[in-house]
């Protein structure tokens, strides 16, 4: 199994925190509104076929917010700031939920920002249908509760909620949803103009849904799909809003047969 | 000493079971209001204005108001509606409005033009207190908590700046824009209205307040740590080259009065379903205080006063979970007979010290008729003595300290 290696590297005058592993080419794996997890176990097997970045977004985790990161927007244009740096212009991509929004905020700015893009549960489009669930007005108990869809079927559930959190990462997860919440609070977790600027894109793109979503219905998979050109869709059944951390060896197979 | 008189004016005509059965059963924000009658709307807001009315005639320097969104505990959604209604049928006493929670309005100068409109109105009897308003005033109106002190300060500073620069100017703050800040109505009181800030303590606050020489209303905060709080405003005044006194400093108390203890023991549990709401049920602490609403200062001495304020058995918000005779007992209300309640609030002004009471006479499930009792018993016997008690003790308040306060034209 793939070595990861955190590293802190600096951008735009800020820390970044980068978890790094595996080799082959680049793999930018964005992550969602809830934080920063590391290399979980389908970040290790996709870091068996390439060499995969995972930076905790600016004001995450241990990484810097520079004072101008305050919307969406403005973290796209940190990560194309970031890609120039790392050379990582590109590169293959991964965004899930939040992190997706924000890979297609990068596609939407420039056309050399990733060379194939997997969106995953994004978020970023209004459901016509449905609502993108208020994440801030629900305990981070409740949002748990709702990403899975059969926690019984998460293998590394222990792993990542068997025991209390440490007072120290019950403040980094307080930190983390304050960031979410400048991020994405008004318009609640999209860009009503973002559907229009995706026309842009050219590149392959993959859009990965879990069957049984309770945060942003399956409904904006159908919406990705039309705003991206040729972009196809795999919906995952029996499966809620994280597909790579409840059904993982799914998620590697649909990812690793795309990228 | 300034006397006012205060109530939420509460909304009580739904059940503990149906706050249960609402989304995260919380009595605000997502309590539905289809729970809601309006036509009992029509009777209460008339009722509460009666009840004011009614204050000024017992002999009340002041009438207090205040503003929750999306809750039956407190009719004032917009209160400068109610201001404007007691600023024409009152003759004498102040409008004091505590507060205005400034972070919630996208557009400042449209409350600067209802204030100042008020103002006029009542001839110069606007106290316009501003607030950060709860975490549920933010979440009511979409506003980023991360924001909220940010849009405070600089909605203040709009607002004065509105009242006392003559436009037309521009404003190009971090929060507002405004390309020609040019209202025509000013207010009467120059060069603007006073301003009294409420508030639980926060020692950002109040350093804010003590660097403006704006008085600061404790709302029911704990004795003991009100000096501390109290400490720290007086500190940030030393700064700025003034010694506060009591004209710096309201305290908010519940304060119940009927012919005899029994009695006012009996209607005083009225309260008991008035703040928080019928069934006493706390509310989730996403909705009170969302993440980035609070403060991450790590001063020493103010995570000290916030651990403070949160262990508060008693703490405001309707002094949560705690029991009735407790509440009693601690003296936090202070609820009995005439001279009951004239001896209790001695002890507590002799320790509190402040220049201006404000007297939470009745909250909700007490009724109309017990209210109306309480107000009369209140004019011949209550404040008549707490005059007294305020001069002895010499309770200066805002108005009687001289060049403390702006304004103060009067018709």
């Amino acid at each position: 199994m793939p070595n990861f290696t955190e590293e802190t590297i600096s951008v735009a005058g800020g820390n970044l925190q980068v978890y790094k592993g595996g080799s082959g080419d680049p793999l930018l794996v964005l992550h969602g509104a809830g934080g920063n997890a590391g290399p979980r176990r389908y970040a290790q097997a996709l870091a068996e076929k390439f060499t995969v970045y995972l930076p905790s977004h600016p004001g995450y985790g241990k990484s810097d917010r520079p004072g101008w990161v305050e919307t969406m927007q403005d973290l796209a244009c940190f990560y194309t700031w970031y890609q120039e740096q790392e050379g990582l212009e590109n590169a293959r991509a991964i965004g899930f939920s939040m992190g997706g929004w924000l890979a297609a905020e990068m596609l939407s700015m420039t056309g050399h920002a990733f060379r194939k893009v997997m969106l995953v549960g994004a978020a970023g489009i209004k459901p016509n249908d449905g609502e993108i669930t208020d994440i801030f007005i629900i305990s981070p108990q409740q949002v748990r509760e709702l990403v899975y869809h059969d926690p019984a079927q998460v293998p590394e559930w222990d792993e990542l909620f068997g025991s209390d959190p440490t007072p120290e990462q019950a403040q980094q997860a307080e930190g983390d949803r304050e960031m979410a919440i400048r991020l994405t609070w008004r318009p609640y977790m999209h860009n009503p103009r973002l559907p229009a600027k995706l026309g842009r894109v050219s590149i392959p793109t993959h859009i990965v849904w879990g069957e049984n979503d309770n945060l942003v219905p399956v409904e904006c998979a159908r919406l990705y799909q039309q705003a991206l050109a040729g972009s196809q869709v795999t919906v995952i059944p029996n499966c809620g809003h994280s597909p790579q951390i409840e059904k993982p060896d799914e998620f590697v197979q649909a990812a690793l047969a795309f990228l | 000493m300034f006397l006012m008189r205060f109530t939420e004016r509460a909304y009580v005509n739904y059940t503990e079971e149906d706050v249960r059965n609402s989304p995260n059963e919380a009595v605000r924000l997502t309590f539905s209001n289809s729970n809601f009658d309006p036509a009992e709307g029509h009777y209460l807001y008339n009722m509460y204005l009666d009840e004011y009315e009614y204050s000024e005639e017992v002999g009340f320097d002041g009438l207090m108001l205040n503003e929750h969104h999306n809750t039956p505990t407190c009719l004032g959604a917009t209160m400068n509606l109610e201001a404007a209604i007691l600023a024409r049928v009152t003759k004498k006493p102040k409008i004091v409005l505590l507060g205005n929670p400034l972070p919630i309005f996208d557009n400042p100068i449209r409350l600067a033009e209802e204030l100042a409109e008020i103002d006029m109105i009542s001839g110069g009897r606007l106290v316009s207190g501003f607030v950060r308003g709860t975490g549920v005033e933010s979440l009511a109106t979409n506003t980023n908590p991360l924001h909220n002190r940010a849009r405070f300060e600089e909605a203040h500073d709009l607002v004065i700046k509105t009242w006392t620069t003559p436009g037309p100017f521009r404003w190009e703050g971090d929060h507002y824009h405004f390309r020609v800040v040019n209202p025509f109505q000013t207010p009467l009181q120059k060069p603007h209205p006073p301003v009294w800030i409420p508030g639980t303590g926060s020692p950002e606050t109040l350093i804010w307040c003590a660097e403006r020489n704006y008085p600061y209303i404790f709302l029911e905060t704990d004795p003991q740590g009100t000096q501390d709080m109290k400490a720290i405003y007086a500190e940030a005044a030393r700064e700025h080259g003034y010694e506060p006194g009591p004209e710096n400093f309201g305290y908010l108390v519940r304060i119940h009065v009927q012919d005899t203890d029994e009695k006012a023991y009996d209607v005083g549990k009225g309260y008991m379903v008035g703040n928080i709401g019928v069934g006493r049920i706390p509310l989730p602490r996403d909705y009170a205080s969302p993440v980035g609403y609070g403060s991450r200062s790590d001063d020493p001495r103010f995570l000290r006063l916030r651990e403070q304020i949160r262990s508060d058995p008693f703490r405001v918000g309707g002094l949560d979970g705690a029991q009735y005779d407790s509440i009693l007992d601690s003296k936090r209300w202070i609820i009995g007979s005439p001279d009951t309640v004239i001896s209790q609030l001695r002890e507590v002004l002799s320790f509190m010290r402040p220049g201006i009471l404000a007297v939470w006479t009745n909250d909700g499930s007490i009724s109309h008729e017990d209210t109306m009792r309480c107000l009369e018993l209140m004019g011949q016997e209550v404040l008549p003595a707490l005059r007294e008690i305020g001069e002895e003790l010499e309770l200066t308040d805002p108005f009687q300290k001289e060049g403390v306060m702006p304004g103060l034209t009067a018709i």
